[in-house]
């Protein structure tokens, strides 16, 4: 996550040579791709691909698409082909990986309708699933963005989900079975799991700015704690006691009017409140944190924080409030699992979000939006996966649960490029 | 006499750490014990009396579970009779028998760590290597000499569990990924891995709905050190405190070793020195994943006895902090590993007896990784003004 900091003319020039050989290479992978899409394609014009939504709402009328996976493959093969040659003319200043977001969209389709071969399936489910899959994974992602920004290594957002979620379950159960009020249960157990990654993020902060702890090692702490005392917790009180762990559940809200769209209003405008959420907080975010003084000063202490202390910003207090916003939204997204997805709180149901959030938040660049497209193609990944299991294609269940943490790594190792994080992440700062 | 009092202020800080952590544990014990705590009101002596007690009888019975009885094990020796003393002695045993992957893992971790790397994947290593050992095994079932199968399990397990973990050492070396993320991913995949060996007919038990393999020990079994019925400690604990030898010596007696200390020291000067810092990153990880590996073989061919999907049990993270409380010296991890084996053997009983999870021990476990690596923290608690030795904290 950290650059190696070498900094000297000599390595400035073998850099730049160095990004261009990594950009000739991208633009020859790219092409290369589009020939083998292209070849895939010539086989395949036979079979049918056919895609259906739902118009208003699901299980309603249903509009169809219908071409062949060939036209599908070879879609893909020509946008390949295409972002290849634009990287091989524009060399580093090219934006690949936003056009390799982009270029995602038909390779998926078509991978998608391989695998069907033939079958018709409708995708309302499976879009509207990525948009529900990638709201927590967003979050996870934007928190470590604000704490990476401001100079703090954040592996703990793993360890504040499932907080979160074992505690929002908790708390939504008690003031449901209190108040007989679903709604102010489910609002008080999103309150208390935000709480609770707060006050977890402030420790990470206190132990990594006043104790100097690694802030990898006061990261593992944390996963590793929280691990076990909900682990704990489920076996001797939520076990026994099952009426602290049935909290009511938040269900999809539709937008007036916008849900009303044909085709677009059932996947966009008819999903949970946390996919709203999710984006307003991406949208937010985007703008505090690069048209806004706070942002500057957040970003400065990331990345020059000797720079930023000299002109009189407080670097400490901007790391613990950023970890503490941080903390928040960790807690939020942790929320999500227990509340709207299992319908209770269960051991380990992170199942490593957290680190695909931050794998999401590294392909996107330590930017806002960036990390949201990052995070919609794994909610893509995962929704498919329950997609083609339920279509009976033949795959074995492992080899499609192991695809979103391959991903992962594949994306960690920047295969196609490395990006550069905020420069003073993980150092400790000596404030004066 | 100066040298003692030296040990005593070195052993003095992690001592304080895993006290210190087991009372937080007792705190959180006394505080889910509802039934106990709704008496409050009502009869509070009581129930502050119920509280230690029942902080008291979860971690007795993980002493007991972790030592056994010494009066027992007195008659039992005296009497003479073969059942009664390995019944006696069997706790002790298990304790041992449990600290032994403790050991590997904990070697493992700790040689990672010098070398600048935060290998949280020894579980998915440990797993890894015990598939690649049953796998093994079950190939050479029939076709060679018993001897010679052992030797090739614990040989493949070893490899398999090294290059599981040299690919984030590979990774980190050539792209800059950070092993943290790559570690803990590979250890979900390896999961996968496992169960879908498992799937096979080839590793299966036959007949058997779960994801566990044959048993192995019914043809290969690593030979026991007490020829006592029903104790399972085996000559896999002797080399793992052989492998504490060789490690210590690997760390502070060789060119190899030095380097590796050096890249985790400090990465830019080790590379002017003319070091291969990659080179390091990458031996490292790869030891650190052959020692995890090695431990998971010597489970499934011998103390645990077949292969099944949660074989490892969160060692790896017992690993992690147990590294770390030793300071990552090889005799450290010895003994730490040896006190983790008593909390885990003991935290079985604890679950059995008083109804308190052994899942507790995580928690344990995270708190005294953070006392070892802020022990400013440690010292606040217990009022201790003068700084003792500097504890030596990893990265």
């Amino acid at each position: 996550m950290s650059a190696p900091a070498t900094a000297t003319h000599a390595a400035q020039g073998l850099a730049a040579r160095r990004a261009l050989r990594f950009a000739r290479i991208r633009g020859v992978t790219f092409a290369a791709l589009g020939l083998v899409l292209l070849y895939a394609a010539a086989g395949a014009f036979a079979t049918p691909a056919v895609f259906s939504f739902w118009i208003d709402k699901q299980g309603g009328e249903s509009a169809e698409l219908q071409t062949t996976v060939g036209i599908l493959w070879m879609v893909a093969g020509v946008a390949s082909g295409a972002v290849g040659m634009l990287q091989l003319f524009r060399g580093t200043a090219f934006p690949w990986r936003r056009w390799l977001l982009v270029l995602m969209l038909p390779v998926l389709a078509a991978l998608l309708a391989a695998l069907l071969n033939g079958t018709s399936a409708n995708l309302t489910g499976v879009l509207g699933g990525s948009l529900e899959l990638a709201a927590p994974i967003t979050m996870g992602a934007l928190a470590g963005i604000l704490s990476e920004r401001s100079g703090m290594l954040n592996i703990a957002i793993e360890g504040k989900m499932l907080l979160g979620a074992a505690v929002a379950s908790i708390v939504a159960s008690v003031i449901l079975n209190a108040t007989g009020n679903p709604l102010l249960g489910a609002l008080s157990g999103v309150a208390g799991a935000m709480l609770v990654g707060a006050l977890v993020g402030l420790l990470l902060a206190w132990l990594g700015i006043r104790h100097k702890v690694d802030q990898i090692i006061a990261g593992t702490v944390i996963n590793i704690g929280a691990l076990g005392i909900t682990n704990f917790l489920f076996l001797r009180v939520l076990g026994r006691n099952t009426e602290l762990n049935t909290p009511p559940t938040i269900e999809p809200m539709r937008l007036p009017l916008l849900a009303d769209i044909p085709v677009l209003g059932p996947i966009l405008f008819s999903a949970k409140p946390y996919v709203y959420v999710a984006i307003i907080l991406m949208l937010a975010l985007t703008y505090m944190l690069f048209r806004t003084r706070w942002g500057l000063r957040l970003r400065a202490s990331g990345e020059k924080p000797a720079a930023a202390g000299t002109v009189g910003v407080n670097v400490l207090a901007i790391r613990y409030r950023a970890l503490l916003l941080a903390g928040l939204i960790a807690g939020l997204a942790g929320s999500y699992l227990s509340l709207s997805t299992a319908g209770s709180f269960q051991m380990g149901m992170s199942a490593g979000r957290g680190f695909i959030a931050l794998a999401a938040m590294i392909f996107g660049a330590w930017h806002p939006i960036g990390a949201f497209g990052a995070a919609l193609v794994f909610g893509f990944a995962d929704t498919s996966q329950a997609l083609l299991s339920i279509l009976g294609v033949q795959v074995p269940p492992q080899l499609l649960n192991s695809v979103p943490y391959i991903v992962t790594i594949v994306v960690v190792a920047g295969v196609v490029g490395r990006v550069r994080g905020p420069a003073a992440a993980g150092q400790p700062y000596e404030q004066a | 006499m100066t040298k003692l009092v030296a040990l005593l202020r070195r052993g003095a800080l992690p001592i304080l750490a895993v006290v210190t952590a087991l009372l937080f544990g007792a705190i959180v014990i006394v505080i889910t014990d509802f039934e106990n705590l709704s008496r409050l009101g009502s009869d509070p002596l009581g129930a502050i009396g119920g509280a230690i007690g029942g902080v008291g009888s979860g971690y007795g019975a993980m002493l007991s579970g972790a030592f056994g009885d010494p009066g027992r094990i007195l008659t039992a020796l005296q009497s003479g009779s073969q059942k009664d003393i390995a019944t006696a002695i069997r706790p002790l045993t298990e304790t041992l028998v449990a600290s032994s992957p403790l050991i590997f893992a904990g070697l493992g971790v700790a040689i990672s760590f010098r070398a600048g790397m935060f290998n949280i994947g020894g579980d998915g290593q440990l797993i890894i290597g015990a598939l690649g050992a049953t796998t093994t095994a079950i190939a050479l079932a029939g076709n060679a000499p018993a001897p010679v199968i052992l030797v090739a399990a614990i040989i493949a397990g070893t490899v398999s569990g090294g290059l599981w973990g040299f690919v984030p050492g590979f990774l980190k070396a050539r792209t800059g990924a950070h092993e943290v993320i790559t570690t803990i991913m590979l250890n979900y995949v390896a999961a996968q891995v496992v169960l879908f060996g498992l799937r096979s007919d080839f590793l299966r038990a036959p007949g058997s709905g779960q994801p566990i393999s044959k048993v192995l020990t019914t043809f290969v079994d690593v030979p026991s050190i007490l020829s006592l019925p029903a104790i399972r400690l085996d000559y896999g604990f002797v080399v793992a405190l052989v492998m504490a030898v060789i490690v210590s010596w690997l760390l502070f007696r060789t060119t190899k070793g030095y380097e590796l200390r050096a890249a985790g020291f400090n990465m830019t000067a080790a590379r002017y020195a003319g070091m291969s810092a990659g080179g390091s990153m990458m031996l490292a990880m790869f030891l650190s994943g052959a020692l995890a590996g090695m431990g998971g073989s010597f489970m499934v061919i011998g103390t645990v006895g077949q292969l099944s999907n949660d074989l490892s049990g969160g060692i790896g993270f017992n690993a992690i902090a147990l590294a770390l409380l030793a300071g990552l010296r090889p005799s450290g991890v010895v003994l730490a590993a040896l006190l983790f084996g008593a909390l885990t053997t003991g935290g079985k009983l604890m679950g059995i007896q008083s109804g308190i999870p052994f899942d507790l021990l995580f928690f344990v476990q995270a708190l005294v990784i953070m006392f070892v690596a802020a022990p400013g923290l440690v010292r606040t608690i217990w009022r201790i003004k003068t700084p003792p030795v500097e504890a030596e904290v990893a990265t």
